[in-house]
């Protein structure tokens, strides 16, 4: 009994960092622009419209953060191994990986943007200076959580897997669970704020972002802003839930059944999410309607 | 014809050349692992091709939108083929790997639970966002009806793109594909665990216990790498996107499953010789 009470307690808290580092991913790759939205990032001087947005996709978030949460997790590994403390292992282990994901945060922008410089794309060297450290700090919030998870798992619940596997496969899927739930927001709502509310972006207005501010032009740390309140908390709650449900159904039920327990536990987990799914289907089709064409504004 | 003149084909397309290749390529690679090892190796090779199989197969279920999704351009999952189907897939090895000591059958089905769980969640909270965040309702691009629900899809869906969201049968197609990757994965590290731990104790010198720790680890890492392998292999037959198993993409499946049971056999053969020479 002892033990289930402290498996729930683990998992809630695991379930806890996972919220905040999902939150974490999603912003700090919206303000590196490393989701999918990052093509109009980089198609938009190809059309003519040259911005102040971070740039940094050179790889898409699932494998770079199953890169730097493996790395964080195999250098807290290798602490631990020394003896050191754990909560300094993970932080330090955390710390040395934010210090590749910023020289690769560099590197990107520098070599995509530069890139662009047919297009008359400048690359502002302000703009690194200030994103990059954003960004860098938002990332080490994610890894850092991702690891303690990785570490709780392990050592505290008795997972088979060694820390930088745990690093590498959580990694992906807290990248898989940020992008996937982040960047409609980020690209559809914030980068084309122009376009019809409550619609899709029509492919012909592709590459033509929003570019300016309430003052001067918009840079990424404005957009950091916008989706955290909205794009990021969601994100945490994708990636807060899979870790939750995940070890809460193990822990709790595994002994249930000879493993029945948690197996019939899952499915029926996967059933209310569907029935989930499926009213915010029917109540968005009822209550939003069928598509309408924007009205045109007649001439003056 | 050009690359340029060439029309995108959506629907299946079989080259019964290159099938037939595949399969002799595959019965010479069990054939190899039956000459190394008839009853240890060829079980465990057999059973890695089975876990490759049924994740390249679950991925095609998986909708994956990419960019397009991102702008609500096109339905499906605002992310790539591969990495989505990496995430869900071994987030459900994980659980597998957990249940690893509850025998083969439980550890399998958990896996695969915890694989449809993960796309369960993700596709759900897509939904929360387009729906709550951006006031979109899901419309495929693809079908007039939502094969399962029935509802109408084209006056649901934005002027001048493909459709947005994710329609049911999408979120379905989602979850049915985490459990196929899920189960695939932990069938993968299942089968190389059990070789690695009658093996490694006379590779090494080593008694059970203390290679326990090696043998996890190198099964969990070559389960990791093929599933990747498979993933990736499935990602080049979809190019690009696919809304699901409504999607005319999805018919491309024989071609896909043939290359990934030849890739898996191929990556098993060394992940078994490494013990077993």
């Amino acid at each position: 009994m002892e033990q289930i009470v402290f498996g729930i307690g683990i998992t809630a808290l695991a379930g806890a960092l996972a919220t905040v580092a999902g939150s974490a991913e999603d912003t700090e790759s919206n303000i590196g622009s490393q989701g999918d939205p990052n093509s109009q990032v980089q198609l938009a001087p190809q059309m003519g419209f040259v911005h102040r947005i971070f740039n940094k996709a050179v790889a898409g978030e699932p494998p770079a953060y199953a890169l730097w949460c493996a790395l964080g997790a195999g250098l807290a590994w290798a602490f631990l191994a020394m003896h050191v403390n754990a909560v300094l292992a993970i932080v330090l282990g955390s710390l040395l990986a934010v210090f590749v994901q910023g020289i690769y945060a560099t590197t990107a922008y520098l070599g995509r943007t530069s890139s662009l410089a047919k297009f008359g794309q400048p690359v502002y060297v302000d703009i690194l200076k200030s994103m990059t450290t954003v960004a860098m700090a938002h990332a080490f919030v994610a890894i850092f959580c991702t690891v303690t998870i990785c570490y709780l798992i392990n050592a505290a619940l008795g997972h088979p897997f060694p820390l930088p596997l745990l690093g590498f496969i959580w990694g992906i899927a807290l990248g898989a669970a940020g992008s996937a739930t982040g960047n409609p927001y980020y690209g559809k709502e914030r980068q084309y704020q122009n376009q019809k509310f409550g619609a899709g972006v029509p492919i012909s207005a592709s590459g033509n972002i929003v570019r300016y501010a309430e003052a001067g032009e918009r840079n990424s740390i404005d957009n950091g802003f916008f989706t955290a309140k909205f794009g990021g908390p969601a994100s945490g709650l994708c990636f807060g839930l899979i870790v939750f449900l995940e070890l809460w159904r193990t822990i709790l039920f595994e002994k249930v059944g000879a493993g029945w327990g948690a197996i019939i536990v899952g499915i029926l987990i996967i059933l209310v999410f569907t029935i989930i799914d499926r009213y915010m289907e029917v109540w968005a089709r009822k209550n939003y309607g069928p598509y309408t064409a924007p009205a045109k504004e007649a001439a003056p | 014809m050009t690359a340029v003149a060439a029309k995108p084909q959506t629907g299946a397309i079989f080259n019964p050349t290159a099938m037939v290749v595949g399969i002799v390529l595959l019965i010479i690679l069990l054939g190899i692992g039956y000459y190394v090892s008839p009853t240890l190796g060829l079980a465990a090779l057999i059973g890695i091709v089975i876990g490759g199989v049924l994740i390249g197969f679950g991925v095609h279920f998986v909708p994956v939108g990419g960019a397009p999704a991102a702008m609500g351009q096109a339905p499906g999952i605002a992310t790539g083929v591969a990495m989505l189907a990496a995430g869900a897939g071994l987030a459900g090895l994980f659980g597998g790997a957990w249940a690893a000591d509850q025998g083969l059958l439980i550890a399998v089905i958990t896996g695969g639970i915890g694989g449809g769980l993960m796309m369960a969640i993700t596709c759900m909270m897509v939904n929360f966002v387009y729906v709550f965040g951006m006031g979109i309702p899901a419309a495929s691009g693809k079908v007039l009806k939502d094969p399962i629900t029935g509802d109408s899809q084209p006056e649901y869906k934005s002027q001048g793109t493909e459709g947005h969201g994710l329609p049911f049968v999408s979120f379905v197609g989602g979850v049915i594909g985490g459990i196929l990757g899920g189960a695939g994965g932990t069938l993968i590290y299942i089968e190389l665990l059990d070789l690695y731990k009658a093996t490694l104790p006379t590779v090494m010198n080593a008694s059970a216990a203390q290679i326990l720790p090696i043998a996890v680890a190198t099964a969990g890492m070559f389960a990791i790498g093929l599933f990747l392998v498979n993933a990736v292999l499935t990602a080049y037959n979809i190019t690009g996107t696919i809304e699901g198993p409504h999607d005319p993409k999805f018919k491309r499946w024989p071609r896909s499953v043939v290359a990934s049971a030849v890739a898996s056999a191929l990556c098993g053969l060394v992940a078994i010789l490494i013990v077993l020479i």
